[in-house]
């Protein structure tokens, strides 16, 4: 596999985030690759930063959530041509250095996807309830998957086209980080795990997840279980 | 004797609706089929009703009926959950088409370099659909 700018497209998930993407987009901006923001229904001027900022831009007419919206960025990846995809959060905790990393983890290993930990690089300024709630999401998601995972819930994460095309998050919302380690686990593609840095904000906190969305994440995975 | 009657008649319609909702949720058709099945028989025999009601501890054959009931009622209402989810689906699915034709067309009207790889773009989301649909049928 080797890896060329146009082969690469950083997908970004953004609701109502007009105050700091523009910067992301120009860190991200900075590696050469394609950019596709998905504004997610936002009420705000998300979509015109993006653009102004030089970003292919999807919009979703209603707010469905960050699962639905990387879907949504993955499978323009895809009709696009993508050979990489790489999913960034929207809210500046990401490092575009880190995007490199791990695109050379996916060529150098041979693996359909490098999955961002903040628990085997650096986290600054993260709160000790917010490293116990994530230690207890990738408890549960490692006793469920059965993948030795050292951070369940990170956005940072990059995929080969084929690992691309062997996802479909139907978890619309915050589930969707766990979905895509059950399905990477069901497809039996590769993967490997890559140090990478977050840093929080007061800002980026203010939009993370929080206790009772962890609870909804549970309900939301065990209703999934419940239908076709 | 009119109110086993009642209760039969819409134990009845618990049944059939665990009936046609087999296809789509195998796990609520078969809980509201045990819980109807088992609404039947304390309605029609309450003395299984009174001494399942004394092994289980509850007291009284009729608070059992009422507990089922209950149970019967939130299987009802978790049903609905995952209905509500079903149509959230489709929304999405719509949402996902208006959003990437949007953005193709934008970047056909752009003439933005780095064309898709795929012949065209309207018959490549159309085949992405089909594998969807594909999916769901596997599923």
């Amino acid at each position: 596999m080797s890896l060329s700018n146009n082969d690469v497209f950083v997908v970004i998930a953004a609701y109502n985030e007009e105050k700091v993407l523009a910067e992301v987009i120009a860190e991200v901006r900075g590696t050469g690759y394609q950019i596709v923001v998905v504004a997610d229904g936002s009420t705000d001027a998300t979509a015109a930063v993006a653009a102004q900022a030089g970003a292919i831009v999807l919009s979703h007419p209603v707010n469905l959530g960050q699962g639905a919206a990387l879907q949504t960025g993955i499978e323009f990846a895809l009709l696009r041509g993508a050979g990489f995809i790489v999913t960034f959060d929207a809210d500046g905790q990401h490092r575009a250095a880190d995007i490199g990393s791990l695109l050379g983890a996916l060529t150098k290993h041979h693996v359909d996807f490098a999955l961002g930990s903040r628990f085997l690089g650096t986290v600054v300024n993260m709160p000790r309830s917010r490293r116990l709630l994530l230690r207890a999401a990738t408890w549960f998601t490692r006793a469920t998957t059965g993948l030795k995972v050292t951070d369940s819930h990170n956005g940072l994460r990059a995929m080969t086209r084929r690992g691309a095309s062997s996802i479909r998050l139907r978890q619309n919302r915050m589930a969707h980080a766990s979905e895509i380690l059950h399905q990477i686990a069901r497809s039996g593609l590769t993967y490997i795990e890559m140090p990478v840095t977050i840093q929080y904000s007061g800002y980026s906190l203010a939009k993370g997840q929080k206790l009772s969305e962890f609870v909804t994440v549970l309900i939301d995975l065990f209703a999934r279980r419940l239908h076709r | 004797m009119i109110a086993q009657l009642i209760l039969t008649a819409l134990l009845f319609g618990v049944l059939l609706y665990a009936w046609s909702e087999y296809r789509r949720s195998p796990v609520i058709g078969n809980l509201s089929f045990l819980a109807a099945l088992a609404g039947l028989d304390f309605v029609w025999v309450p003395s299984h009703a009174t001494r399942l009601a004394e092994w289980a501890g509850v007291g009284r054959g009729v608070d059992l009926v009422i507990y089922i009931w209950v149970m019967i009622s939130w299987i009802l209402l978790l049903n609905l959950h995952l209905k509500m989810r079903a149509q959230l689906e489709l929304i999405t699915a719509l949402a996902r088409t208006i959003a990437i034709s949007n953005a193709l067309q934008a970047l056909k009207d752009d003439g933005r370099s780095n064309p898709p790889q795929v012949p065209s773009s309207g018959g490549d989301l159309a085949a992405l659909q089909s594998r969807h649909r594909e999916d769901d049928a596997r599923s």
